[in-house]
């Protein structure tokens, strides 16, 4: 499929892609670390809201700044800036998550020397009766604060703009999963993963039209796909940049038909009202969608949606993903563990770094857990 | 029906030939650096000590890190769903395995008829392996052989906090130049990587009884070690070190 390999040019060579995209449109580029960033007012004001994933490469010079127990996305991301690959940024947005980001906004401001720098302090309890008040108003100084540093102003049409945008590309990529959850052959699990992973670099507008053709391309081939025969497996944790991990599992007989990740459903899921006023239908948004374990909106509630989810997908067993020492997920590992466990739905832990893991090792633990199922 | 399993470890590789669940003949050697030269090397060699031809075993299940490297076997297994068949065999009142081998450890609990209900392995590090307790008794001039008894006779075991293979291998020639006796430390030693193997017991809720299997199962010391910290006796059978080939070929029988 010609869509993908586009998707896959653009994941494979995202600096490359996003110097292109800079000299042709002239505009800004601002790095975004995790799916609390709030794009849709960065798309609003023309900059390109581009993730970074940490580095593939040893970690040498950031760790004068970062200890050994800071997770590899945190030192790997440092890693990039200090090493001058990611001299394309104008700026970063930071929102309030983990304490390994906090942090890092701090060291990144003085040592990356990129000219624009946001901090997004969000509230960490969402379900209290002032945290929708208080996020809104933090929406609402970084859309100023975003105004003031690129001159510009960014009035209600751009942001019912980005809204509808987001609505769209989020409308596509949700029924894209959904395929993959009702087919789980239909799409690999390395493609279905590029593609998402191309919509948080490239151009959203670009994107929507490519999600249209994959669209069209993959209800070509509902017809001819037949029920599977893998087991069905649900990832469920932070960030996954490791496209071997879903073809290590289909080899090992298993097909990955949904996730609750950062870099997946978390990322992609919630439709924003359109028809309210768009920071505070913005606001809702990040409110009422799943939590990332550094948020908090009720104390059971991811161990209810985690089982709510594996039932509903029918998941024959959960694999936790988690950067190692990425400690809001492990803090909260036991309950989610004991949750799935009650119900009797298998488990397993995967602690992987942004760099590449031995193989050995994850196609013995891959192998045993199917085997499980 | 006559099956074997063979087990390619990170630095032994065993075999095991089964007639009709009955063990006909085991065999334990070097994996060296060829993984695939090993396993056919030791599958020849325990054919001809029991007097067999390559023939008469019908099925066989290659498991171990170098599992897929055995080009003659049917089909492989991962060392985790064998140690569970071998355990049940040997034994099927067992509910939890610790294996601890060359460059894994890895605790199990059972489900029904030696199936594996859940599992936990070291992912961080070598330290509580076979490994690490290698590296050790080159520190100490010793055998590995040696480690366990001499370990019994410790009165005060040494503090061993690092980690680190490296880092523990240095705390451990401070100890031998402050004249700490070889026991004490090798008790240390011992205890150092019980922590670890008890930690990845508790990650899974190991229940009882709990089987020890893999070639650190020979070591009394670490056995102590890790039923101390346990609280809780754990079963050693004859065939610890081969419990992995065993499995392979009970599950062969199903290929």
């Amino acid at each position: 499929m010609k869509v993908l390999t586009e998707f896959y040019d653009i994941v494979t060579n995202p600096y490359s892609y996003a110097r292109k995209w800079k000299t042709e449109s002239g505009g800004k580029i601002l790095a975004t670390f995790c799916s609390y960033a709030p794009e849709e007012i960065i798309y609003a004001s023309g900059a390109l809201p581009f993730r970074i994933f940490g580095t593939s490469e040893n970690i040498t010079l950031a760790d004068s700044h970062l200890q050994s127990y800071c997770c590899s996305l945190v030192r790997g991301s440092l890693e990039e800036a200090l090493a001058g690959r990611l001299n394309f940024l104008d700026g970063t947005v930071f929102p309030h998550t983990c304490d390994s980001i906090q942090r890092l906004s701090d060291i990144w401001r003085i040592n990356a020397g990129f000219p624009l720098h946001f901090d997004v302090i969000l509230p960490v309890k969402l379900n209290t009766p002032n945290a929708g008040e208080y996020f809104q108003d933090v929406l609402k100084k970084f859309l100023k604060d975003i105004e003031t540093a690129l001159h510009i102003e960014i009035d209600n049409d751009k942001l019912i703009e980005a809204v509808k945008l987001y609505n769209n590309i989020r409308e596509k990529t949700g029924a894209i999963y959904r395929l993959k959850s009702d087919y789980p052959e239909i799409i690999s699990g390395r493609d279905l993963h590029t593609v998402i992973k191309a919509g948080m670099l490239m151009d959203r507008k670009d994107y929507l039209l490519k999600l249209d053709d994959l669209l069209e391309l993959l209800d070509d081939k509902k017809e001819n796909s037949q029920k599977s025969s893998k087991k069905r497996i649900m990832l469920a944790g932070g960030i996954c940049n490791h496209p071997d991990i879903y073809t290590l599992l289909e080899d090992s007989g298993a097909a990955v038909i949904w996730d609750d990740l950062c870099t997946g459903t978390r990322f992609t899921e919630g439709i924003i009202e359109e028809k309210a006023d768009p920071l505070a239908a913005i606001t809702k948004r990040y409110l009422d969608r799943a939590v990332c374990p550094a948020k908090h909106s009720g104390l059971f509630v991811r161990g209810e949606r985690l089982v709510k989810l594996a039932k509903e997908h029918n998941a024959a067993g959960v694999i936790f993903l988690f950067l190692k020492f990425c400690d809001p997920h492990c803090f909260d590992y036991p309950y989610l563990k004991s949750y799935l466990d009650k119900e009797g739905i298998r488990n397993m832990l995967l602690e992987i770094e942004e760099q590449p893991q031995s193989e050995g090792q994850l196609k013995t633990r891959f192998e045993t857990f199917i085997d499980m199922l | 029906m006559i099956t074997a399993g063979i087990d390619i470890g990170s630095i032994t590789t065993k075999a095991a030939v089964l007639k009709n669940n009955q063990i006909m003949g085991i065999k334990i050697s070097f994996t060296g650096y060829n993984a695939e030269k090993a396993g056919g090397k030791i599958f020849q060699e325990l054919l001809s000590e029991i007097k067999l031809d390559e023939k008469d075993v019908e099925k066989i299940v290659s498991t171990g890190y170098g599992r897929n490297s055995v080009k003659f076997a049917h089909k492989s297994i991962t060392e985790i769903t064998c140690h569970a068949a071998g355990a049940y065999f040997l034994d099927p009142s067992v509910r939890s395995i610790i294996d601890v081998g060359g460059q894994d450890s890895k605790a199990l609990l059972l489900g029904n008829e030696g199936k594996v209900k859940d599992f936990a392995m070291n992912d961080k590090c070598a330290a509580g392996t076979g490994r690490f307790l290698e590296v050790m008794a080159r520190a100490l001039h010793l055998n590995l052989d040696e480690m366990g008894e001499i370990s019994l006779k410790a009165d005060s075991p040494s503090k061993i906090s690092s980690i680190c293979t490296v880092f523990a291998e240095s705390e451990v020639i401070s100890l031998i130049s402050k004249g700490e006796s070889r026991e004490n430390i090798i008790a240390g030693i011992h205890d150092s990587v019980a922590s670890r193997i008890t930690a990845l017991a508790k990650r899974v809720n190991v229940a009882e009884p709990i089987m020890m299997t893999g070639g650190v199962a020979k070591n009394s010391g670490v056995v102590k070690a890790i039923e101390d910290k346990l609280g809780i006796p754990m079963k050693i059978s004859e065939f610890a070190q081969v419990n992995g080939a065993i499995g392979a070929a009970l599950l062969a029988v199903k290929v």
